[in-house]
């Protein structure tokens, strides 16, 4: 069993020294093979096509094996990444082996604007003692670029948060825009174990917002069920050196030895970034926070479990205030709790949160501390024609968001996405079917759990597309102005070179035409939660359980 | 529940139901309506009640389950087909408040606001409700019989709709009782979850009294039916040595005389709720669960000692 998380994520520059290994560098890991090979697939969408930019498997975690003993895995594990910077030669023995080979396909760009994967990273075991251990804490569970998409933070079941950085444009190497590589791995959240409930405090981490970029490091909040935490990741390229009572290795040095003072130098080292939690904001709440916004004012932020939800401010992490409170005082009387909330993107006193029930609130916070009392209520009439046993359960509204313009807003329900403007509280303006075709087998989707699927849906930077998940590894985006649709896949097999990315159909009817799918063969354990857009440029990314695929719009 | 990239397959039985949906009105298809919220119910009762995670369930998932349970009662209530007198306010959100607030505190009082002694009240009320058709059999006189009991709480709906409603309810339960065969083996089932917590604690004991309860309260006469399930598991876990109700309940009930279940549940309601509360409840029952011998000896037990029962219930 080996570690072998850090030399994954190796690079070829000088930048990522966290992860040298002893026996030297690697020899650049991604390089192209073979001839170009054109990846490209037509949408209909009027967006052009979309191709594959890049497909970062997060490895799955493995444990190191002493001889003598089984070690706790999961001890061995966190360990080890939150002292990545101490990591031992020994680590990296252990792991040297698992070098992973991509493969890089240079695309020429098609006349037409098309989607074309730039970069298709793989991993190849070459050693057959791997094993990878507990492949269940690798899902990823959120996704999310900085506000510049230089960055691409995801966070996973096992606590841990991975953020990719964009590669430079550099002059010769102007294929290469796009890719993103590893820029930091830590822990965010250990699993807790509540006393009182003697139930386990699960450390996925729900949600993962960036702050605005003041400085020169990067900030960004990222919560469990329970805690929320501010992690500043900042690089470090220089060192002093030269200190009078400590020698280069940190040892101090015997005062009656020094015969000259000196000045201590800053010398350049190897670039490293290192990850630390400024801020801890604990005990807030009882239930489980499902979101985290943060204000425009910068300086406060939102935390919204099932019934409250709790205002911040970035200094001080001891107190909270409550907005709101949705718990009824006999809790017999629970009908609805609140599933998701964001802040305006402009005004910093809205936000608006979602319910159980299909309906959303915006609430000013001028109006009173405590918003129980909504601005405005957002509700669409229930359609009486599709009414069922499970009406209500596929009206809860697992997410919603806020166009960049602040005018819309967005909400995913179990089988469709609503855009609502703001100024029309009586029903959205526009209603997209994701996939109605499983309005038929929502028993079978209540019996097995998945109807209360939590998918999440993103905007554009321009808000002109949006984009959700489905099952079987399948993502939409809509086009709001030319009203045109396309499905896509994520899956390794799409990814292979010269394989053609196509946009997919799933067939509702009898007649099944050659590449399309019907809705029995659909894979529901395969679904896509989590998805991000890039702010400025047409760049995705989604997550399918353990793998992040990054697609890229190319424009000529 | 399914495979990893495999090919889902339909329960054929459940496929049957996807299409047909609402319109309880005509004939054919609200039999099949009704077998579609039977299932359904089957369904979120197991899913509350079998779930046992090692962190705290979802309480977005426990709410919208919950609602789903709250509807089917509603429009069972509606139909008219079922005892009124059971709470209509039924906590199966005791279920959701119970994991939330208090699943801290340990076994007996369990429930968030009201204590065991409201439940007790409540059983009593429905032991009462139903000891009103055997004492409309025997005494036509219901009134006196409601009013006899001072301990009725408000929750309850007055036990004298149920006499007008006999009719209604027993062609439903027959109606019901062909089309849902395999209901029995999901409540035993379902049974089977609660029931393995009683002895954990913690957590696992305030869900399962009122997973129990919960069994009792929702007016499905199908869940009459399959409370015997429930009960013979209860006997053989041990909690209630003392009783041998499936013997004396269950084996042979002649139901040509009481065409309906509410006698069969009345002292199994009792029973079901013995171990929730007190301990000397269990006791105060024991001696008279032992009595009878003959399998329709509790129809015909006496009314004072009915009476009695109730006050033991009532009392503590």
């Amino acid at each position: 069993m080996l570690l072998s998380l850090p030399a994954l994520h190796l690079q070829t520059s000088e930048h990522h020294p966290l992860f040298q290994l002893p026996h030297g560098r690697l020899g650049p890991w991604c390089s192209p093979t073979g001839s170009p090979a054109p990846l490209s697939c037509e949408t209909g969408c009027g967006e052009g096509t979309w191709i594959l930019v890049c497909r970062l498997l997060v490895p799955t975690q493995v444990s190191l094996l002493s001889m003598e003993e089984d070690i706790d895995t999961r001890k061995i594990n966190n360990s080890f990444l939150r002292d990545h910077s101490y990591a031992t030669e020994e680590h990296f023995r252990l792991a040297s082996f698992s070098l992973p080979s991509s493969l890089l396909h240079w695309s020429k760009p098609p006349p037409s604007r098309t989607w074309t994967v730039v970069m298709t990273y793989q991993q190849d075991y070459l050693s057959p003692c791997l094993y990878p251990l507990s492949a269940l804490s690798d899902i990823i569970s959120t996704v999310e670029f900085n506000h510049t998409g230089e960055l691409l933070a995801t966070g996973d079941k096992g606590g841990r948060v991975v953020i990719f950085q964009r590669e430079q444009e550099s002059k010769n190497q102007v294929h290469r825009r796009g890719e993103y590589n590893v820029y930091s791995t830590f822990q965010s959240h250990e699993p807790e174990f509540d006393y009182l409930k003697s139930l386990e405090i699960e450390e996925k981490i729900n949600k993962i917002r960036w702050l605005p970029q003041q400085n020169a490091a990067y900030f960004l909040l990222s919560t469990n069920d329970k805690t929320v935490k501010l992690w500043k990741v900042s690089e470090r390229d220089k060192r002093p050196e030269g200190y009078n009572l400590k020698d280069e290795e940190g040892r101090l040095r015997d005062p009656a030895t020094i015969t000259t003072l000196r000045v201590p130098v800053l010398r350049p080292m190897d670039l490293m970034v290192e990850a630390t939690p400024r801020r801890v904001f604990a005990n807030a709440h009882t239930y489980h926070i499902n979101s985290i916004s943060v204000n425009s004012d910068y300086e406060t932020y939102m935390s919204a479990d099932d019934l409250r939800i709790n205002l911040w401010n970035f200094e001080i992490t001891n107190q909270s205030f409550n907005i709101v409170d949705i718990k009824p005082a006999n809790m017999e009387e629970l009908t609805e709790v609140i599933t998701a909330a964001e802040f305006h993107p402009h005004h910093c006193n809205t936000f608006v949160y979602s319910s159980s029930k299909g309906t959303i609130r915006l609430c000013d916070m001028r109006a009173s501390a405590l918003c129980d009392r909504h601005t405005k209520f957002f509700e669409e009439p229930e359609d009486p024609s599709n009414r069922s046993f499970f009406s209500e359960i596929i009206s809860s509204i697992s997410d919603v968001k806020f166009s960049h313009s602040g005018r819309y807003i967005m909400t995913r329900d179990y089988l469709t996405v609503k855009v609502w403007d703001l100024n029309m509280e009586n029903r959205p303006i526009e209603t997209y079917q994701v996939h109605d075709y499983l309005r038929s087998k929502l028993c079978s989707l209540y019996e097995n759990d998945c109807i209360f699927d939590k998918f999440e849906c993103v905007w554009n930077g321009s808000d002109s597309v949006i984009m959700t998940g489905s099952y079987n590894n399948f993502f939409r985006m809509f086009d709001r102005n030319t009203k045109r649709d396309v499905t896509l896949e994520a899956s390794r097999e799409n990814s292979k070179p010269r394989a053609i990315l196509k946009p997919r159909k799933v067939c509702v009817g009898g007649k099944r035409r050659k590449d399309e799918i019907s809705v029995d063969s659909l894979d529901f354990s395969k679904k896509i939660l989590h998805t991000a857009w890039h702010p400025s440029e047409n760049i995705i990314a989604v997550a399918a359980t353990n793998n992040l695929y990054i697609f890229q719009d190319k424009v000529n | 529940m399914l495979g990893k990239g495999g090919k889902r397959k339909f329960d054929e039985h459940e496929d049957g139901l996807e299409g047909k949906i609402v319109s309880p009105s005509d004939g054919p298809s609200k039999v099949s309506y009704t077998l579609q919220r039977q299932t359904i119910f089957n369904i979120s009762l197991m899913k509350l009640y079998n779930h046992r995670p090692l962190t705290e369930p979802s309480l977005q998932k426990t709410v919208l389950i919950n609602n789903m349970l709250r509807r089917i009662q509603e429009e069972l209530k509606q139909e008219g087909s079922l005892r009124p007198a059971f709470p209509a306010s039924a906590p199966p959100a005791a279920a959701a408040a119970d994991p939330l607030g208090s699943s801290s505190r340990e076994a007996p009082p369990a429930f968030s606001q009201p204590a065991p002694a409201p439940c007790e009240l409540g059983g009593a009320a429905a032991l009462e409700a139903c000891l009103t058709p055997a004492s409309l059999l025997e005494d036509d006189d219901p009134d006196t019989f409601c009013t006899s009991s001072p301990a009725a709480p408000a929750r309850l709906a007055p036990p004298a709709l149920l006499p007008p409603e006999k009719d209604s309810f027993s062609s439903a339960l027959d109606e019901i009782e062909e089309l849902c065969p395999t209901s029995t083996s999901t409540e035993a089932a379902e049974a089977d979850g609660p029931k393995g917590d009683s002895s954990s604690g913690g957590p696992g004991a305030p869900q399962r009294p009122e997973g129990l309860q919960e069994g009792g309260r929702p007016e499905d006469p199908k869940l009459m039916d399959s409370l015997p399930g429930n009960f013979e598991i209860t006997a053989s876990t041990g909690f209630l040595t003392d009783l041998t109700l499936d013997d004396i309940l269950f084996a042979d009930i002649d139901t040509s005389m009481y065409d309906f279940d509410p006698c069969t549940s009345a002292s199994g309601t009792a029973s079901k709720m013995s171990p929730v509360s007190a301990d000397d409840l269990l006791k105060t029952l024991a001696p008279y669960s032992s009595q009878p011998v003959a399998p329709s000896q509790p129809f015909k037990m006496d009314l004072t000692e009915l009476d009695h029962i109730m006050e033991v219930l009532v009392g503590s």
